[in-house]
C-alpha cells in the first residue's frame, strides 16, 4: 500500500519525523510511541495534511508525495484525527453523508455496513454530532471514514479518553471492519496492550525516529517498552 | 411618506447584506470586515458607469458587480487561506482603500463633491418609489430564500464543515480553498449588486456613503440575531437599523436641540447592544444554527466524556 522512503516531515522548518523508511502492506499496521513521538505527525503526513520536507511517498505504486490532501480520499486514504474528528454543528447523518461521496458503491449500502459496526449511530442520526459522548463521537468518526470506502484507514489514537468498555467495543469494530472490507489500517496508539491484540506489525517511534519495526508474532511487551525508552 | 419608503428600501439593502454576511461568516467562517468596500464598489461603479459613461442602469449594476467580484477574487487568492485576523485586516483595509480612492480619484468619482444624478428606474410610473421598493423586496426575499436553502444543501454542509474544521474537511476530499474562494467571490459580487441597487436610492453619491458604519451595522445585526441563523441576521437589522434609523428618527419626539445627538446616541446604543449580547447571549437572539431535528428523547447515558469541538 504505502511505500515511504527517507520521510522527513514536521511543522514549518522543524522536522519531527527524521528519515523514516518503511512500507505498509495489506495489514493492521500499528504505530506506538509516547506523547511527542511523532505518531500524529506521521499520520498527518500520510494523509498529506502535512508536507514532506524531504523523501518520497508512494501509494499503490503511484507517487503521492505532492498530492493535495483533498485528493487523498479518491486515492483511497481516509484519516480519523485524534481530536476534533467530527463536525459538531452537523448532525450524525450529515457527518456520515459528507464522507460518503467517494467510492463507487451506493451510499445506502455503506451506511448499512456502518450501522452494522456501530448500531448506536443509527439511534443518533438526527442528533448534532457535538452532543455525542466521546465514544460515540469516535464511532462516528470511524464510521464516516469507512463511508469513504477507503483502501487505507489512518486512525490516530482512537482509544484516547475513552472508558475501557468503549475501547473494547471500538477495537472489536476496527478488527471487524478489517476482516469484512479488507481495508488496510494504520493505527497510531498509546494503548500498546490493546493494539497488540489486533495488529499484524508494529512500529515504535521515539522522538521522530523509528526504534522498532516487527511482526507482532513473537513480539513481547518488554521489546516495546525498551524501544519506547531508547 | 417618501422618506419612509427610502428608509425601508435602505433597510432591505441592509437585510440583504446581512444575509450575504451570514453566508460568508455564519456558514463559511470568513470574517469579512469590508462589507462597505464591496458594496461601495457596486455603488460607485454603478454611479460612474451610469453618469460618466452613460451605461444603462442595469448594465452599470452588472458591470459594477463584476468589479466587486474581480477585487474579491484577487483578495481571496491573497488572504483567504490565512488566519481569520489576516482576512479581517485585509477586508477592512480594502474598504478603507475604496473610500480613499473615491475621494482622491475625483476625475472619475467626483471626489468630495460627489457624483450624480443616478436616474430612478420605473421613472415613467407614478409610484416609482413603491415599485422600486417592491423590486428590492423581491431581490431580498430571493437572497433570504437562497441563504435558508443553502444551510441544508450539499454546499452549505460543506461550508459548515470547512468552518468547523478545515483540515478534517480537506481530509474528506473537500477542496476547501476553492469552496471558500467561490463563496467569497459570489457573495462579494452580490454585495456589489446591492451597492448598485442602492445607487438610485441615494441618487447623488458622496464619500460619506462609504463610512465604515455600514459594515459595523451589518455585523452588529448579524451578531445580535445570531451569526449562524439567517433569520437572526434579519431580526438583527430590524433591531438596529429599523429601531434607530426608522422608528426613532421618524417618530421619536426628540427636542430639536438634541436632534443632532441622535446619530451618536445610535452608535452608542449599537456598541452597548453588542457588549450586552456578547456578555449574556453570545450566540445571538436566535442562537447558533443547528441540525433541524434534535433527539426526541434524552440520549442514553454513556460512560465517557463529551466530544471536544474542534
Amino acid at each position: 500500500m504505502f511505500d515511504v522512503q527517507a520521510m522527513r516531515s514536521g511543522y514549518g522548518d522543524m522536522a519531527v519525523l527524521k528519515d523514516l523508511t518503511f512500507s505498509i502492506k495489506d495489514e493492521i499496521f500499528a504505530v506506538l510511541g509516547a506523547n511527542g513521538a511523532g505518531k500524529t505527525t506521521l499520520l498527518k503526513t500520510l494523509a498529506r495534511l502535512l508536507p514532506l520536507q524531504s523523501g518520497s511517498m508512494k501509494l499503490g505504486g503511484a507517487d503521492v508525495s505532492a498530492t493535495p490532501a483533498h485528493a487523498m480520499p479518491s486515492a483511497g486514504v481516509a484519516y480519523v484525527p485524534q481530536e476534533g474528528n467530527v463536525f459538531p454543528d452537523l448532525s450524525v447523518a450529515e457527518n456520515l453523508s459528507i464522507g460518503g461521496r467517494t467510492g463507487h458503491r451506493p451510499k445506502e449500502e455503506k451506511l448499512e455496513e456502518v450501522f452494522d459496526l456501530f448500531p448506536r449511530l443509527k439511534e443518533r442520526l438526527s442528533q448534532a454530532a457535538g452532543s455525542l459522548s466521546g465514544g460515540e463521537g469516535q464511532m462516528l468518526a470511524v464510521g464516516r471514514a469507512l463511508m469513504q470506502d477507503p483502501k487505507v484507514l489512518l486512525l490516530d489514537e482512537p482509544s484516547a479518553g475513552l472508558s475501557p468498555i468503549f475501547v473494547d467495543t471500538l477495537f472489536s469494530s476496527i478488527e471487524k471492519a478489517r476482516k469484512e472490507s479488507g481495508v488496510t489500517i494504520v493505527l497510531a496508539e498509546q494503548n500498546a496492550v490493546k493494539t497488540l491484540e489486533i495488529a499484524d506489525r508494529v512500529m515504535v517511534l521515539s522522538l521522530g525516529e523509528m526504534h522498532l519495526l516487527r511482526e507482532r508474532e513473537g513480539l513481547e511487551m518488554k521489546d516495546i517498552t525498551e524501544a519506547y525508552h531508547i | 411618506m417618501d422618506y419612509l419608503i427610502f428608509s425601508f428600501s435602505l433597510m432591505l439593502i441592509y437585510i440583504g447584506l446581512a444575509q450575504l454576511l451570514h453566508i460568508q461568516f455564519g456558514l463559511a467562517g470568513i470574517p469579512n470586515f469590508g462589507v462597505v468596500g464591496f458594496w461601495g464598489l457596486g455603488l460607485y461603479g454603478t454611479g460612474v458607469l451610469y453618469v460618466t459613461y452613460s451605461f444603462p442602469l442595469l448594465a452599470a449594476i452588472a458591470a459594477a458587480s463584476l468589479i466587486s467580484a474581480a477585487v474579491a477574487w484577487v483578495l481571496a487568492y491573497l488572504v483567504l487561506q490565512r488566519s481569520g485576523q489576516s482576512i479581517l485586516a485585509a477586508t477592512l483595509a480594502l474598504a478603507a482603500i475604496v473610500a480613499t480612492l473615491v475621494v482622491t480619484e475625483k476625475d472619475i468619482t467626483g471626489g468630495v463633491q460627489g457624483i450624480g444624478t443616478i436616474g430612478f428606474p420605473f421613472s415613467e410610473m407614478a409610484n416609482r418609489n413603491v415599485i422600486y421598493f417592491g423590486f428590492l423586496l423581491a431581490v431580498v426575499i430571493g437572497l433570504i430564500w437562497v441563504s435558508a436553502r443553502l444551510r441544508d444543501s450539499r454546499l452549505g454542509r460543506q461550508l459548515i464543515a470547512i468552518r468547523d474544521n478545515e483540515e478534517l474537511a480537506a481530509s474528506l476530499g473537500k477542496d476547501t480553498a476553492a469552496a471558500k474562494r467561490m463563496t467569497f467571490v459570489v457573495t462579494c459580487a452580490l454585495m456589489g449588486v446591492l451597492g448598485g441597487l442602492s445607487a438610485p436610492l441615494h441618487q447623488f453619491l458622496v464619500p460619506y456613503h462609504l463610512a465604515p458604519s455600514l459594515t459595523f451595522a451589518v455585523w452588529i445585526a448579524l451578531v445580535l440575531g445570531g451569526k449562524g441563523h439567517n433569520l437572526g441576521a434579519m431580526i438583527g437589522v430590524f433591531a438596529t437599523f429599523g429601531l434607530f434609523d426608522i422608528l426613532i428618527e421618524t417618530y421619536a419626539p426628540v427636542p430639536q436641540d438634541y436632534a443632532l445627538m441622535v446619530p451618536n446616541f445610535k452608535l452608542f446604543c449599537y456598541g452597548a447592544l453588542l457588549v450586552l449580547i456578547i456578555m449574556y447571549r453570545p450566540t445571538g437572539i436566535l442562537g447558533e444554527d443547528a441540525p433541524h431535528e434534535r433527539p426526541k428523547a434524552a440520549p442514553t447515558p454513556v460512560p465517557d466524556t463529551p466530544v471536544k469541538e474542534g
